[in-house]
């Protein structure tokens, strides 16, 4: 009997809609970072994409936990000499493109390479309540209800 | 005596090495120097991957047996913990093959694993 190994033409990805309003970072990250890899299936096969499709909305509203909105920086380097930058978390939050707090968390939670790259681009984040991905009929998921240490009042 | 050059018997020797490192990249593929160290490392790979085969094959079960118990509510490690209890013998690479084709045969080995547990 050979171990079976899934196929990338008979992978079926289902998609999957997350409303993060509320949500502790770190522990949508480690659902939604899963779910990409899928590693919640019975035929998770390491070299295949065979995770979901997932779709987060009001990633904005976001929490996070203890002092971290205030302290946790985000660095970048620009390229000049001296040229790394910080910022908090709250000035991503309230800045232009506030998903980006929560596609970093995710990000950093795959494993880097060509796959991970691929299944990171099945993950679509909005800050807002509105998604473009209605005719993939996804299937929501509540993450505050598994756990009750999943959802803060902000 | 006839005369022996040494041109055709160096090439039969060449083969037999170009037929191994058919397929590598660069020069290890078609230059004999290369060639000949990049087969017997390869050798070396295979010999030692037999072995890891087994664990990571292993490995691979586990982790999906650990994705196919979740729905019931459990760990793998509560679940192969049950299952001991329940003095079931099915190894790991027949129950995650039994979790993707017979998902009903796994539930009711799942659930008497369970069982095994709350008694």
């Amino acid at each position: 009997m050979a171990t079976f190994s899934a196929k990338p033409a008979e992978v079926t990805k289902k998609w999957v809609l997350i409303d993060a309003t509320g949500l502790v970072v770190g522990r949508l990250a480690t659902l939604v970072a899963m779910r990409l890899r899928g590693k919640h299936l019975p035929t998770y096969t390491p070299h295949v994409d065979c995770g979901d499709n997932v779709i987060i909305i009001n990633a904005s509203k976001v929490v996070l936990t203890g002092r971290k909105r205030d302290q946790k920086v985000y660095y970048n380097h620009t390229g000049f000499i001296g040229g790394i930058k910080e910022r908090t978390a709250k000035s991503i939050l309230e800045g232009r493109f506030p998903e980006r707090v929560v596609e970093k968390a995710i990000e950093r939670m795959i494993p880097r390479g060509p796959l991970g790259r691929v299944q990171l681009g099945n993950l679509r984040v909005y800050a807002g309540a509105e998604h473009p991905h209605e005719a993939q009929q996804p299937e929501t998921i509540d993450i505050g209800a598994l756990n009750r240490k999943n959802k803060r009042a902000a | 005596m006839a005369r022996v050059k040494r041109g055709v018997t160096a090439h039969a020797k060449h083969k037999k090495v170009y037929k191994i490192t058919k397929g590598f990249s660069g020069r290890r593929k078609n230059t004999i120097r290369a060639a000949k160290a990049a087969a017997d490392k390869a050798g070396q790979y295979a010999f030692r991957d037999r072995k890891r085969k087994k664990r990571t094959f292993r490995a691979l079960w586990i982790q999906r047996l650990n994705a196919a118990v979740r729905p019931f509510g459990m760990t793998y490690s509560v679940f192969i913990n049950g299952l001991s209890k329940s003095g079931i013998t099915v190894d790991r690479k027949v129950l995650s093959d039994l979790a993707i084709h017979e998902p009903a045969a796994f539930q009711a080995i799942a659930e008497k694993a369970k069982a095994a547990l709350a008694a």
